[in-house]
């Protein structure tokens, strides 16, 4: 029995002894080999996904330049969209709600948390140098400051993750969660200085594998476009009573109440970092002697005693105008041989239904060539554009009541015109208020009549196409969605060979879309020059030098005169640069012009304040219910009921989404709009 | 495998042990103390396997065996009586009627057997003969109105799913599993694994103190089953054989074609739309002269059998020596569904909702030394269920009551088989019939080995146990689908007269696909007890317990790692018990219990409850002069536990994934530098653990006048905190791309169980009535949730799961009546059109006026009464139960009349209740009344009229005539002829009767379309057989 015991008593010490020694809850041996954030930031490729992941949140709602859909900014008083009916009125007449096109927000600030977890993590890489690993960290931050300027663009002020990992602890209770809006100003602040940063971190130049990857002068433009904003009067000395609504969930007013001149300063001396990097140009296109329908001889603008013996870029002798901003546009560029584009998605976003660029084109484009022939240019667009020598069309303007008192043309263009190599472009039967206007017209306006060379249908019946929208003409007036509202066509990307043949998009040339483009910053750096009253120190964006920002007009014209001349245009009267108000008139309608369709206007108007004049005022276009027999009337411009017109006070910015309130209990809403019910 | 071999050689060679040498023969007469024989006493000789008999119907007995061996005579109800046989050739023994009483009740803890007496917790022991009495093939069944303190649920009726759902005390909590945590032979194991024939003990752990052991495994109560094991003695055979006819206690009843028609013409015509059918047509329709173009078609009675049979027999046998002991079992049941089935496919295979279960089980207990004993065990369970391939219950259900009289059909009369919808809107004779069939299969195999060691050498009261268990389960789940060629005909003939048909769909020829599930379990489980009594006075006790297990999948396992690696728990746990004279008791108890799960600094916890108990009834001055009180025992218990059963595999572990569709190109056009997305597929879930629970329970235990009245109450309450639930509402300013898990909510509950029993003994019968109740009660204190304006329409402080929706005010009266109230934001409505109440008062109703309505769908209330009364070898049980503090919303296409068009029926009860008529249609101004029950038709939806509000809702509760039983056993006298010890007799009636105010389907279902396989009315006739 005693020997028995004894076994027993060891069996017993000897199960309690295995179960102390084994860990058997013990389950990280299984996940060793599981992909893990230390991997993923040890090894090239999978930080490269994992970089790829923040960049893709760039796409869709967050482009740009897009179509419809997603966001519907790039359609403000200058062009418009004919189809989607219903969502383009709520959209025009401030009927959208809260919940409407919501998703940028979320998005954004996805993008934000895998860029902030990549700039925390990638240190750790240990396969890049570490000047990639700078590089890339740089990318991280352009991308997520830039996030947040899109939100900023679109909602105004918004709340600002400043904690040192730039990520909200997610494991807190929603109370610690919540976050207030921070003000404009902090907004810029944060979003200029990450920026900042970023360009000390980014390379200068991009070769054409990596050109959608961001560069410093990316980093320093979308500085300068922020700084902008800020300057501008929506946001900077905002004393209406609608900036005295938009508070913090402590009653802080969110706007700047005090107008300070030196925002506009910052601005200009931002601009001139760009400029000063020496990086960038406006493209040109070489004069061309002879041509054919798709790449037309060069149209030389009217004669000019400075411009036209002199070559680029101090004339236009040897440059083709139309061609040279065409070609930004319609995909003749790709983005790395493109001298002028700053910031693109390239590839990215350019599919999707409705989505991107190609199928912006393909809703300009004739039914001849299967498009849907809807997005199209409002009057007050078709007359913002100069005549050939920098004067006013006749009779611009005159419908909403800011005429000169001149009339309209009323001729038409005869094959004796045509024989006689008048009014090129343009072709017979086209009326004579389309004559003689400055290229950017010609490569951006589809009048009525206007030829689509569709050079790549497969059938020649379908090619050099001229597309009348008098009722009864096949792109004319219709009953179903598909035609123009103003009898005005938008051709501004679409390439001659273009054409929606079959469905299918391998007949529209790829598009890069014009994010940033060098025009830009020139014409950011002539705008806050001109509001500046005293000169000022700026230090440049690494503080290696000073600048000494003022009014100087010879400053302004560095700014604004190659937009000119690279269009055929002389400069303005020196009138003009006489005073702030004069020059800022012509410069809101060189944007207006120069941007056109590149997502800039909506957000213009807004930044102006303009935006309750100008979006106000009635759409006026052809009178799209006239016949070809009725060509008089028809080019007599009425009010189009079908493209509404409003503005108030809620519309300065996008509402936030109910749930997003409903969750951050400190979140405030624009106002004049809903919270939560 | 190897494990059963070994059991059957053990057994085998238990068995052959039978040999004898230089034997006696004793013989004698056992009597009761009046001297009357008594027949079948159990007689074993001490110590030596296998030599036992049993008394005559003398009462005589004869016996061969060695001299200088001791016979133990036994019989229930009787106290066991030794002999030490010298040379004796003649024994006459007169035995003792014992005087066990309710104190000497043993019930079955987590840490053992124990007399009811010294139980301080909260502690349900089940008869286990009241949970024989339901007929189908699960236990669970019968656990509804029989167990204080048990909720318990069946939302179908269908073979094989006919299991009820069960809760202990109620629902706790919203986030993680609710289930009760099931032991059988003490580890975790499928309660519907079970046969009921096997169970020895069942009994149901509520409060923390009894749970505590189980640590972050208690919190929705424990079940505890202990399998029969043999005993040593003659062999014992046991052998039941029953039949069942299954009925259903309440078929969905609609309307007829004729109906129809008036009705979904008065549909239109109120709504001043043209009506459907012409008189000619209602002519065509009522008369049933077209049945190809104006069928009318009761389909209840194209698809449904009146009832099905299901056939049971199980057959048990034990025995064994007192050094070997075995128990065997094995059972099969056959239930069938009630589906008719097509003739022609009925040879070929089965498309009906059969089901077929065997289930066996082979316990053997060996004594190896004189103080310790090994016990193996080896169960297993295989099912078969068939059905219909494409279509589950709910599709075919929603097709046989949806699909209208006049809609199609069955057949077109050359023979075509008819198109109706799809999906669930096919042709519902199709969809049951002509789609093909599955089988799924579920094998299960459980075994365990116990080895306990009396180390009473060591000192007095010690003992050792160590048990492990390995259990395997496969299902594997085939489909073989194949589609028939399908038609509809044109609404116009052609010249001739002929039928034009289009062709709809079909035909597919049969296919097939199929998955397969599997699950490896392991136990181990090591107990050190300790128990001993000193002075008479003083009993102390203590046990420590050491606990693993492993869960693994073994099939179909997923990419992600966290979903292929074992499941698994540690444990440690101890019990302290200290009572004095059996008057004054304390426990003890603990849990140090840990999960794989959690990440390393929450995988342990630590769970103590303590218990008092006072047993008035041991005090002098009671026993003195209230001598009728048997027990009089305060409890009190206070204890915390949790529930670790979250449903997510390792949720502190992010997953990172690959996206090939989100990520970015970074190359010009034309060239490719596209890299994938890399990113938080699931965002970890850090400091994630098991959700607590604080318990308190206050209860009592009375036996009164010599144990005639046991009564047993509790009280309870239960705060359960940390549940686990995902966080839905992070702003989208955080960047999350999935929502973490949090331990966040709070639940409060309360409420109060308890049971009587009341036997009387009157001359020759035996009565005994017993009662049981369980009301509970729960308030959620804290959840995710957004904010809301409007408190009302936040769930903190509501019941989980409450009914929520508008509140009717009844019906429009008149165009006055809609002007002078509010704005009803949802649709037109009219006169007759439900009317609501603008709950927040600002003058429109919307979504805004949502609050919360009723109660919760599983009731709140249970409860059950039962009588039985035995005369001689008659014997007569029944039992009610009965649940309530439950309502539900109802809707549907029955429900809501036409409000799909052309798709739906309208239930008898809705059409023969009163409703809204406008007086243009029935000439009678009365019919337009604001209080009907219904309101105006309308025809192809009335999103005014057809949402959740309080006009829909109904209330849930009913009671129902559960068990009716009638047995008769044979008198011993007839059986003498043959080898037989007993004959009985039975016949089950199995939920005979429901009353319930609510009348269209089963309420118990819980179903808010009436869209499921009813639940059965059974009437079963028996035999059970001991040899």
């Amino acid at each position: 029995m005693l020997k028995h015991t004894k076994h027993i008593i060891f069996f017993i010490l000897a199960l309690f002894a295995i179960v102390s020694c084994a860990d058997y809850l013990d389950t990280d041996k299984y996940f060793k080999d599981r992909m893990s954030v230390e991997k993923a930031f040890k090894q090239r490729e999978y930080a490269e996904n994992w970089l790829a992941h923040a960049y893709s949140f760039l796409q869709n709602e967050n482009a740009d330049v897009c179509n419809k859909n997603h966001s519907w900014h790039n359609f403000a008083d200058d062009i418009y969209t004919g189809d989607w009916d219903e969502l383009y009125k709520k959209f025009k007449n401030g009927e959208y709600d809260e919940g409407s096109l919501q998703a940028s927000w979320s998005s954004c600030y996805k993008g934000i948390r895998q860029a902030s977890e990549f700039i925390n993590n990638i240190d750790i890489n240990e396969e890049m140098t570490q000047e990639e690993i700078t590089d890339y960290k740089g990318q991280a931050r352009f991308v997520r400051a830039y996030f947040y300027w899109l939100l900023l663009r679109k909602y105004g002020p918004i709340p600002i993750i400043k904690n040192d990992d730039g990520m909200i602890d997610y494991t807190l209770p929603y109370s610690e969660i919540a976050l207030p809006r921070n003000h404009y100003d902090d907004c810029v602040e944060y979003i200029t200085s990450e920026l900042v940063q970023a360009a000390k971190e980014l390379l200068l130049d991009r070769e054409a594998l990596n050109i959608a990857r961001p560069t410093r002068g990316a980093a320093l433009s979308a500085r300068a476009k922020v700084l902008l904003f800020a300057a501008s009067p929506l946001a900077n000395g905002n004393n209406d009573d609608y900036a005295a609504l938009l508070v913090d969930d402590e009653g802080n007013r969110l706007l700047s109440e005090k107008y300070d001149e030196m925002k506009w300063a910052k601005a200009a001396a931002a601009a001139k970092d760009v400029m000063e990097l020496g990086k960038y140009q406006l493209y040109v296109s070489h004069y061309r002697d002879f041509g054919n329908n798709d790449f037309p001889q060069t149209i030389a603008p009217p004669y000019h005693p400075d411009y036209s013996g002199r070559d680029w870029p101090n004339g236009w002798k040897n440059i083709d105008p139309f061609a040279s901003y065409r070609a930004l546009f319609n995909g003749e560029l790709s983005a790395s041989t493109n001298p002028e584009l700053i910031f693109s998605r390239v590839q990215n976003g350019t599919g999707g239904e409705s989505g991107g660029l190609q199928w912006m084109v393909v809703h300009m484009l004739p039914r001849a060539a299967n498009g849907w022939n809807t997005i199209g240019v409002t009057q007050k667009q078709c007359d913002a554009y100069y005549m050939d020598d920098g004067s006013d069309v006749s009779g611009k303007d005159k419908e909403i009541g800011r005429g000169n008192g001149s009339d309209r043309s009323d001729g038409y263009v005869t094959a004796a015109d045509v024989q006689a190599g008048r009014y090129k472009p343009l072709l017979e039967g086209t009326s004579l208020q389309y004559a003689n206007r400055e290229p950017r017209f010609y490569a951006s306006v589809a009048y009525n009549g206007a030829l689509w060379p569709l050079s790549a249908a497969t059938q020649a019946d379908h090619r050099n196409y001229r597309a009348w929208y008098y009722r009864g003409s096949p792109d004319g007036y219709s009953n179903n969605f598909y035609w123009l509202r103003t009898g005005i066509g938008c051709k501004k990307y679409v390439h001659p060979y273009d054409t929606y043949e079959n469905n299918s998009l391998s007949q529209v040339r790829y598009k890069t879309e014009p994010a940033i483009r060098y025009a830009e910053i020139l014409l950011i750096y002539a705008e806050a020059l001109n509001e500046l009253n005293e000169s000022h120190q700026v230090p440049s964006w690494d503080g290696s030098k000073t600048h000494t920002i003022s009014r100087d007009i010879s400053e302004i014209k560095k700014g604004i005169l190659p937009i000119r001349l690279r269009a055929g245009l002389p400069d303005y009267p020196s009138d003009v640069y006489a005073n702030k108000d004069g020059f800022r008139k012509k410069l809101k309608r060189e944007r207006q012009v120069e941007l056109m369709a590149e997502g800039h206007r909506y957000y213009d108007l807004r930044r102006w304040k303009d935006a309750p004049v100008e979006e106000v005022l009635p759409v006026f276009g052809c009178n799209t219910l006239m016949t070809e027999n009725q060509r008089d009337l028809f080019h007599t411009p009425v009010a189009v009921s079908s493209l509404p017109t409003t503005f108030s006070d809620k519309m300065w910015f996008w509402p936030i989404s109910k749930s997003e309130l409903k969750r951050n209990s400190r979140l405030t809403q624009n106002p004049g709009w809903q919270t939560y019910d | 495998m190897r494990k059963i071999y070994i059991t059957f050689i053990v057994l085998f060679l238990s068995i052959s042990s039978f040999a004898q040498q230089g034997a006696i023969e004793v013989e004698g007469i056992v009597t009761d103390a009046n001297e009357e024989p008594l027949i079948g006493v159990n007689i074993v000789v001490k110590d030596i396997p296998g030599m036992g008999t049993v008394t005559d119907i003398d009462g005589k007995y004869k016996i061969r065996m060695e001299p200088y061996h001791r016979l133990v005579f036994s019989y229930v109800g009787f106290d066991n009586v030794e002999v030490l046989i010298k040379e004796d050739r003649r024994v006459d023994v007169q035995m003792k009627e014992s005087a066990s009483t309710s104190l000497d009740e043993i019930v079955v803890t987590g840490t053992g057997a124990q007399k009811k007496l010294t139980v301080t917790g909260a502690i349900t022991n089940v008869e286990v003969d009241q949970l024989k009495v339901n007929p189908t093939s699960s236990l669970v069944n019968s656990l509804a109105g029989n167990v204080a303190g048990v909720y318990a649920m069946q939302t179908s009726g269908q073979p094989g799913k006919n299991i009820s759902e069960f809760w202990i005390r109620g629902i706790s909590t919203f986030g993680a599993n609710k289930a009760a945590y099931v032991l059988v032979d003490g580890f975790p194991r499928d309660i519907n694994d079970v046969n009921v024939e096997d169970v020895e003990s069942f009994s149901v752990l509520k409060d923390a103190s009894a749970t505590a052991i189980y640590g972050d495994k208690g919190a929705n109560g424990v079940v505890l089953i202990t399998t029969k094991r043999g005993k040593a003695g003659k062999v014992d055979i046991q052998a039941k054989l029953e039949t069942s006819y299954n009925s259903r206690t309440i078929t969905p009843s609609v309307i007829d074609g004729n109906e129809y028609v008036k009705m979904v013409n008065e549909a239109k015509i109120t709504r001043n739309q043209e009506p459907i059918y012409s008189d000619e047509e209602f002519e065509i329709i009522s008369r049933n002269l077209d049945p190809d173009l104006y069928p009318n078609v009761n389909w209840n009675s194209v698809l449904l059998k009146a009832g099905a049979s299901t056939h049971r027999a199980s057959v048990n046998v034990n025995g064994g020596s007192s050094t070997a002991r075995y128990y065997v079992s094995m059972s099969y049941i056959n239930e069938k569904g009630m589906y008719k089935t097509d003739d022609q496919l009925e040879k070929d295979y089965d498309t009906n909702a059969d089901y077929r279960v065997l289930n066996y089980r082979l316990n053997t207990d060996v004594n190896i030394t004189k103080t310790s004993v090994l016990k193996v065990g080896v169960a297993g369970r295989l099912s078969k269920q068939n059905n219909a391939a494409m279509y589950d219950e709910a599709q075919i259900w929603h097709a046989i009551l949806g699909t209208s009289p006049v809609y199609i059909p069955v057949m077109y009369s050359n023979g075509y088989v008819t198109a109706s919808g799809l999906g669930e809107r096919t042709n519902p004779w199709v969809q049951a019939t002509q789609s093909g069939y599955s089988e799924h299969w579920v094998n299960n195999v459980q075994t365990n080995a116990t080895w306990e060691q009396d180390l009473g050498f060591l000192t007095q009261g010690l003992n050792f146990t160590a048990n492990i268990g390995y259990d395997l389960s496969n299902a594997n789940w085939i489909n073989r689908v194949k589609w028939p060629k399908q038609w509809r005909a044109e609404r116009m003939r052609d010249a001739n007269g002929q039928l034009i048909f289009q062709h709809i769909a079909g035909p597919a020829e049969m296919y097939q696909e199929s998955t397969a599930s599997g699950i490896k379990k392991e136990f181990a489980e090591v107990w050190l007890n300790y128990g001993r009594g000193f002075n008479e006075k003083h009993n102390v006790g203590t046990t420590l317990k050491w606990h693993i297990d492993s869960n693994e999948r073994t099939d179909n396992v997923g990419s992600d790692i966290k979903e292929g690696i074992p499941n698994r728990h540690e444990s440690f746990a101890g019990r302290l018990t200290y009572n004095y004279a059996l008057r004054y008791f304390i426990d003890f108890n603990f849990g140090y219990t840990g999960s794989e799960n959690f990440a390393k600094d929450h995988k342990w916890g630590f769970f103590p409850a303590f218990s008092l108990a006072w047993n008035v009834a041991e005090e002098k001055l009671v026993k003195e002069k209230l001598p009728w009180i048997n027990m009089f025992k305060i409890r009190y218990s206070d204890g915390r536990v949790g529930n670790d059963d979250i449903g997510t595999r390792i949720p502190y572990l992010y997953t990172l994934a690959f996206n090939g569709s989100k990520g970015y190109n970074w190359g010009d056009f034309y060239f490719n530098k596209y890299y994938q997305s890399l990113y938080y597929s699931q965002i970890a879930s850090t400091g994630i653990t098991w959700e607590k629970a604080i318990k308190h329970d206050l209860g009592v235990d009375l036996a009164l006048f010599s144990d005639k009245l046991l009564i047993t109450a509790d009280y309870f309450d239960e705060s359960r905190e940390g549940i686990y639930y995902t966080r839905n509402f992070l702003p989208g300013m955080v960047g999350l791309e999935s929502n973490p898990k949090a331990n966040v909510g709070k639940v409060n509950s309360n409420g109060f169980d308890g049971n009587f029993t009341f036997r009387q003994k009157i001359g020759e019968v035996n009565f005994t009535m017993r009662g049981n109740w369980t009301y509970s009660k729960n308030e959620i204190i804290d959840i995710d949730e957004e904010n809301s304006i409007y408190p009302y329409q936040m769930q903190k402080g509501r019941r989980v799961d409450q009914v929520t929706g508008l509140v009717a005010l009844g019906l429009f009266k008149d165009y006055d009546d809609i002007r002078n109230s509010p704005l009803q934001e949802f649709g037109t409505y009219q006169p007759g059109d439900i009317k609501y109440a603008d709950v927040n008062g600002d003058g429109v109703i919307n979504d805004g006026d949502i609050t919360s309505i009723g109660a919760t769908r599983k009731p709140n209330l249970i409860y059950g009464i039962g009588s039985s009364i035995q005369w001689r070898g008659l014997d007569l049980n029944v039992h009610f139960q009965g649940s309530g503090k439950s309502s539900f919303l109802i809707n549907g296409p029955n429900v809501y009349a036409f409000n799909e068009g052309i798709w739906g029926n309208v239930f008898s009860d809705i059409a023969h209740s009163k409703r809204w008529v406008s007086a243009d249609i029935s000439g009678d101004e009365t019919t337009e009344d604001t209080n009907a029950e219904y309101p105006r038709l309308s025809y192809g939806g009335n999103p005014n009229n057809y949402r959740a509000s309080t006009f829909w809702l109904r209330d849930g509760r009913y009671l129902r005539l559960k068990t009716l039983e009638v047995g008769y056993t044979l008198p011993k006298t007839w059986l003498t002829e043959t080898h037989l010890n007993s004959v009985r007799l039975f016949f089950i009636g199995t939920n005979l009767f429901t009353w319930a105010p609510f009348k269209m389907w089963d309420p118990e279902l819980g179903s808010s379309t009436g869209e499921e396989y009813p639940i059965s009315k059974i009437l079963t006739l028996g035999v059970t057989i001991n040899i």
